[in-house]
């Protein structure tokens, strides 16, 4: 891919979406650090976090290549219309139920992503979607054990609260496939088949596990997916977590931290 | 991270085990042998090691806190996943340290249920708020450096699952301890601003730092014993002594002032002279009257409270009650 | 869309929120009061399972510690980070606790080998010396062949 070639503004908007939604939910992720609901759980759900915010910097370091400034100026003086993530990550983690759903709906979808990036025509993104493999496939299998002990090896009470969080979530969920202008050019130049494709094939692997933690998934008709942040409008949470994430680095922009 | 061991209590009831089984385990630890939790022990040894992991346990979970209120305002990609490794790997140490504790036979939930509900201790210097970035740094590199010299040490004690925690422990803190000097030497040769934040961040740490290893010797119950079973390694004066020699050089060559206009090394003696910390405050925080204490306590039991449907969830209750292997 | 936070903070609507320097603290909603503490019972923190580690191909496992889990499955995923976060690792096993057999710890005498088994050990067979005796044996027959 040329620089300065008509595909460039496409491939920068892919990848700003990615790395955003991975940096914003990394950080809720974090947020959960010392406060889990079992120590084990704790460590574990911390290197998800960890993971998510290196797999972002990884693609905001693909971005600066392709002319855009350095990973920490990108992700931390940004202000929310800037921002190309889904309302998804953006909403506070609330109850374990709430960020374990988020979770789950979110890496199927990121492993289901990654895994057509693996043959994408740009090869910079192939190569970081083959170098991830196997930390999306730890993610989702954490994320899958999960909601099927939650689900469907639980209690009544667990059932109910993953439940209620699946209704919650689904809607938030689906605005991950927002499509946008670029999904054509993008498909066209084999380097990421767009939006409608990815939905379809996360809806295929999503449906059967959550039969199987004996759920039910709303029907995709009655809900209204949660556009509007892959064009830069977010919900009220995305920006007070902006404000607190660039606190410290905002301080003093030019220092070293 | 971990300080304060040096509260020892007084040894009860030793006189009353058996003096043939006392003299041969007293025997096997100056060998340097480990004890193991299946292992002939004085019940004294038990109580005051199930004390020491214990409290050691909870200092992890506490110590999650104070760096924690930084985690979501890290500055940087470098700091905020190096700090969320951090705090990751201080609930690590707790998971580690409650199953080690926990072959000595009191479980986990008992543990935990003693720190909800106030009655355990932990290492006073979480007790203390982190102001501002710069208190982290201080943490990561200060406090952790003390743990770790308290930590080295007890590694080397006789109860055969502690040291094997605290050698894996050791292993992480010394990451910490780089990250945090190196957070460290950037505020010290940063703007005027960050300088200032790592002057005010040191100024309120250093007492709490100076608690760390305990009350003075001279005042301290007396822990001969303690040390014959290898349960305490060196005692709080010398644990204190090793940190200044080791940190102070360091501070300074960073153009940092330490708050105490007496503090200089004894030419003569060798040994670091400094103003009496106040030890009034170490009691009253240890006590449960520090800044943060309250607020620790409601944070631990609201964590518990938000996860408890997640545990119960998956509970069998017709299981009986197993203590891991470790 | 109601946000997933707001079930914290509806559990105490009329207390004050306990006001902390981090603010994911204050997005939990914590009374400002100390809440009632209830023990937890003794189930609450499931069963422990004992976590194998291995290192690289062609090295024995060796047993790292416990994690607490409520099956085997979530025993695996507790296993992989809580002892596998750093360096490298080729396989983890984990197994109840409960399902590892071993002697009671007073017969830890059965261990104890009594002496006189020495036909066990490599040092009870001095072939050296033995050797070093044929030769010399033969040597001497051969000596007194020559010299009949």
């Amino acid at each position: 891919m040329r620089p300065g070639s008509g595909i460039v503004p496409a491939v920068k908007d892919l990848l700003y979406r990615m790395a955003d939604d991975a940096l914003i939910l990394g950080h809720r992720h974090s947020e959960w650090t010392g406060l889990g609901p079992v120590l084990e759980e704790d460590i574990a759900f911390s290197s998800i976090a960890q993971d998510k915010i290196g797999h972002a910097y990884a693609l905001y370091q693909l971005l600066h290549e392709l002319g855009e400034p350095e990973p920490d100026r990108i992700a931390f003086f940004r202000d929310a219309p800037q921002f190309r993530c889904c309302h998804l990550v953006e909403y506070p983690n609330g109850g374990y139920d709430f960020s374990l759903m988020r979770h789950f709906l979110y890496d199927v979808a990121e492993q289901c992503r990654y895994h057509l990036l693996e043959s994408s025509r740009y090869e910079p993104l192939a190569q970081l979607a083959r170098k991830v493999r196997g930390e999306i496939k730890y993610h989702v299998f954490h994320a899958t054990q999960w909601v099927l002990h939650l689900g469907a090896r639980g209690t009544e009470e667990s059932h109910q609260r993953m439940q209620q969080a699946l209704e919650q979530v689904f809607p938030l969920a689906l605005g991950i496939f927002e499509p946008t202008e670029y999904d054509d050019l993008l498909a066209a130049a084999s380097i990421f088949p767009g939006e409608r494709p990815l939905q379809d094939r996360w809806l295929e692997t999503i449906v059967p596990l959550i039969e199987q933690a004996t759920l039910r998934l709303p029907a995709l008709e009655a809900v209204v997916p949660a556009y509007g942040g892959r064009c830069g409008i977010h919900t009220e949470y995305l920006q007070p977590l902006l404000d607190e994430m660039g606190e410290v680095i905002r301080s003093e922009p030019e220092a070293e931290w | 991270m971990y300080g304060n061991l040096s509260l020892v209590e007084p040894l009860n009831g030793v006189e009353q085990e058996n003096p043939e089984k006392l003299a041969e385990f007293e025997e096997r630890i100056s060998r340097g042998e480990k004890i193991e939790p299946t292992d002939w022990m004085p019940r004294e040894y038990r109580r005051q090691v199930l004390r020491l992991v214990e409290q050691h346990a909870h200092s992890e979970i506490i110590g999650a806190l104070p760096e924690g209120t930084w985690i979501t305002r890290a500055p940087g990609f470098k700091r905020k996943l190096a700090l969320m490794a951090k705090v990751q790997d201080e609930v690590g140490h707790a998971q580690l340290l409650y199953s080690a504790a926990e072959t000595l036979g009191k479980p986990r939930e008992f543990m935990i249920n003693d720190l909800l509900s106030g009655k355990a201790k932990y290492s006073n210097v979480f007790n203390y708020p982190a102001l501002t970035w710069a208190d982290t740094a201080i943490i990561a590199w200060l406090v952790d450096a003390g743990a770790i010299i308290n930590q080295t040490l007890n590694s080397k004690g006789s109860y055969g699952p502690y040291t094997r925690a605290l050698e894996r422990i050791c292993k992480e803190e010394a990451f910490h301890l780089k990250y945090g000097y190196d957070n460290v030497v950037t505020l010290a040769s940063g703007t005027k601003r960050q300088r200032q934040m790592l002057q005010e961040a040191l100024n309120r740490w250093w007492k709490p730092i100076m608690h760390f290893f305990g009350p003075p010797d001279a005042v301290s119950v007396h822990s001969e014993k303690l040390m014959r079973w290898k349960v305490k390694m060196a005692s709080n004066d010398e644990m204190r002594q090793m940190f200044l020699d080791a940190y102070v050089p360091r501070i300074w060559e960073l153009g940092l002032n330490i708050p105490d206009p007496n503090l200089r090394k004894d030419p003569e003696t060798g040994k670091w002279e400094y103003s009496d910390p106040d030890w009034d405050e170490f009691w009253r925080v240890i006590n449960g009257n520090g800044p943060c204490n309250r607020e620790r306590l409601a944070v631990r039991r609201m964590a518990d409270e938000l996860g408890a449907w997640v545990r119960r969830a998956l509970l069998k209750p017709e299981r009986q009650y197993v203590a891991p292997l470790f | 869309m109601s946000s997933g936070a707001s079930h914290h903070t509806s559990q105490h609507p009329k207390q004050v929120a306990l006001q902390s320097l981090d603010p994911r603290v204050n997005r939990l909603g914590i009374p400002s009061e100390l809440s009632d503490f209830a023990p937890k019972p003794l189930q609450d923190e499931w069963e422990p399972y004992e976590v194998f580690w291995r290192e690289r191909p062609g090295e024995q496992p060796v047993h790292v510690g416990t994690v607490r889990a409520p099956d085997p499955e979530m025993a695996l995923v507790f296993a992989k980070e809580n002892y596998c976060r750093r360096g490298q690792t080729y396989s983890l096993w984990v197994v109840r606790t409960a399902d590892i057999h071993t002697f009671h710890p007073a017969e830890i005498d059965i261990f104890e080998t009594a002496p006189g088994k020495m036909y066990r050990e490599p040092d009870a067979y001095k072939v050296v010396q033995k050797i070093l005796r044929l030769k010399r044996g033969r040597q001497h027959d051969q000596e007194a062949k020559s010299t009949s």
